[in-house]
């Protein structure tokens, strides 16, 4: 049965959770804004407008202009629009997890997580050199590094709670389940399976 | 806590930054460390109590300092202020860009600002005259100063320009739980002098390797132990091979901190040769160990002990020597013991925290003023430094308001305070308890 969207918004981000048939879906959807369209198109054509200046010169290609042609690119390559459009996490019980993400282009990627590759989702939080932010990510058995929930969008604390104690409720009721059935049937998703094969 | 010198790195500097906050968390107060990534060791580490350390992945480039860029840093230092609801920056060290970098932006950005100086500077060579200039502009406009020894406290004044009555003296201290003598009293039998330092010209090695001869020379039961490593560690070994020393002086590298105290322990004298010492924690940790102590007289070293638990001398070799001598004779009326409970008395970091609570306070008394007010107080770095601190002072404003208007101060969230570790285990004990009784 579906139920109604809640939804969380900022100015860039908009949170909206999902219930279909049982599955859980964890949306995060870049707000479309005029302005960074604009500065896209202010960046894409400094950038033309400084190549086509060092090709049109007749001085030919200076280090000056190699320089001004690399940071018009740095420049561009700041103000670009992010392609992803949003970014979503499908909870199927029992099963595990789906991460999406989706481009503008109509593009979709996705990445399937079973449950059992599953130890704990964890919200870090991360440090550049210029900038903190949350960010929530996946402790995987067997796994070395961290899997993000969100790999190109960064929202903000208060939409990744709810979706961090979604994860959380998923997991427990899993351990649950387990503890309840301490030896469930074979499951291409267990890793006594893929022992036996 | 802002400093280029923290854990993993050990030092004086970095010892007291982690006792401080350890002992400031215990008193009730928020207390966050932010320091540069060493290696790996980047991000959000909490370390002991749940002391919230944050490695700022800025890269060390010259002697664990990181680059100085003066306005690259001014976004992070923001952020983390604003979302640790910061309200008094302190800075610690003045060979560290990054603390006069935060305390700069902290200050543009009306928070109050406290700094602590922990070595003594000259003023007349090339190195010491541009500090000092550094040091004018961190302090003309500080809130309050803390220096570790009176000492320490005239060499900051005359060289910064500070006002006296700005600045706070709060001497270090030392863990005397950790550094315990040794059960069983050493036999005088044979007299072992340890020396434990970093092995470099500040640090007085130069010296060492004129006094150890010759004390070997004058007393045949005296031996040596040095531990540390640095570059003067080959004219120490090189000494040991021409005097013929390698049963009587005992090399033993770099020690790790933990084994600093089963170093100490397993001698009667500590020796310190350094040319220069705002403090010396090392002393202290000697002493609490129950050990005698000879010094050079310099700095500070004379304000850090009792006339009967140090001897002093001049740094020359023959003076050194002449203490070595008294220290002794002195040897038999030493007991490690009632050494290690006057040091319990004297130092502790408790009342290190208290102190400086009192510096903060100072400081959250002080005015609020704004730009315009404070502009005037660069000038008097002088007739050209001071307009440039002044020219550096508006951009990093014009900087910081461009910033407020980018990502609002309201955009950046706040971290939900979940206190000290030990407030959070007595808490989750106290509501077992109530479970367990519902």
């Amino acid at each position: 049965m579906e139920q109604p969207a809640l939804g969380i918004s900022d100015g860039i981000y908009a949170y909206k959770h999902l219930c279909e048939g049982g599955i859980d879906i964890h949306e995060i959807v870049v707000k479309k804004s005029s302005f960074r369209i604009l500065l896209y198109y202010i960046g894409t054509i400094c950038l033309l407008a400084t190549v086509c200046r060092t090709l049109l010169s007749k001085e030919g290609l200076y280090l000056s202009s190699l320089w001004s042609i690399s940071f018009a690119g740095i420049v561009a390559k700041c103000l670009r629009c992010d392609p992803v459009k949003k970014e979503s996490l499908v909870i199927m019980p029992t099963f595990g997890v789906q991460l999406e993400q989706h481009f503008w282009s109509g593009r979709v990627r996705r990445k399937f997580v079973p449950i059992g590759k599953i130890l704990k989702p964890v919200l870090n939080e991360c440090v550049t050199p210029v900038i903190c932010y949350w960010s929530l990510a996946l402790l995987l058995r067997d796994e070395y590094e961290l899997m993000l929930v969100f790999m190109k969008l960064r929202p903000p604390a208060k939409m990744l709670v709810p979706i961090w104690n979604a994860l959380c409720a998923f997991k427990n009721s899993d351990s649950t389940r387990r503890l309840a059935d301490p030896h469930p049937k074979d499951s291409a998703c267990s890793p006594e399976s893929k022992l036996k094969t | 806590m802002v400093s280029d010198f923290f854990f993993p790195n050990f030092g004086g500097v970095e010892s007291h930054i982690y006792y401080l906050s350890q002992c400031l968390l215990k008193l009730g107060h928020k207390v966050v460390v932010m320091t540069h990534a060493y290696g790996n060791r980047s991000g959000v580490r909490y370390v002991t109590n749940g002391l919230k350390v944050y490695y700022v992945p800025w890269r060390p480039f010259l002697m664990q300092n990181t680059l100085p860029t003066l306005f690259l840093t001014l976004p992070i230092v923001r952020t983390i202020i604003i979302r640790e609801k910061i309200s008094v920056v302190h800075g610690h060290q003045a060979f560290s860009t990054l603390c006069h970098e935060a305390l700069m932006h902290a200050r543009t950005m009306g928070y109050k600002v406290v700094f602590t100086d922990h070595s003594l500077y000259g003023f007349a060579d090339a190195g010491s005259i541009h500090m000092n200039k550094v040091l004018q502009f961190t302090l003309a406009d500080i809130d309050q100063a803390i220096c570790v020894s009176h000492t320490s406290k005239e060499n900051t004044v005359l060289r910064s320009g500070i006002a006296p009555e700005k600045v706070f003296m709060v001497p270090n201290a030392v863990d005397t739980a950790m550094f315990t003598p040794s059960p069983k009293r050493l036999s005088c039998d044979e007299i072992v002098i340890v020396v434990i330092s970093r092995l470099v010209y500040r640090k007085g090695a130069d010296l060492l390797v004129e006094v150890i001869p010759e004390v070997c020379r004058l007393f045949p039961k005296v031996r040596f132990i040095i531990g540390g490593d640095g570059p003067k560690r080959v004219r120490l070994e090189e000494m040991r091979e021409k005097f013929s020393l390698q049963d009587r002086v005992e090399m033993l590298g770099a020690v790790p901190h933990a084994q600093v105290r089963s170093r100490l322990i397993s001698g009667h004298i500590f020796l310190n040769s350094s040319l220069t010492e705002a403090f010396c924690i090392a002393i202290l940790e000697a002493a609490s160990c129950g050990l005698l102590t000879v010094s050079t007289r310099v700095g500070g070293v004379p304000e850090v002990l009792p006339d009967d638990m140090i001897v002093l001398a001049e740094p020359a070799p023959e003076d050194m020597v002449r203490a070595v001598k008294k220290a002794i004779d002195m040897l038999p009326g030493i007991d490690p013991q009632v050494m290690h409970l006057r040091m319990k008395k004297l130092y502790s970091w408790d009342d290190v925290a208290k102190r400086t609570e009192i510096v903060y306070d100072r400081a959250m008394q002080s005015s609020t003023t704004n730009l315009l007010d404070r502009l005037p107080r660069y000038l008097t770095c002088g007739s050209w430094a001071g307009r440039l601190f002044c020219i550096v002072m508006i951009i990093n404003y014009l900087l910081w308001r461009l910033l407020e208007f980018l990502q609002p101060a309201e955009d950046i969230e706040v971290v939900p305070d979940i206190g000290p570790l030990q407030a959070q285990i007595q808490r989750d004990d106290l509501c077992e308890a109530q479970e367990n009784q519902i």
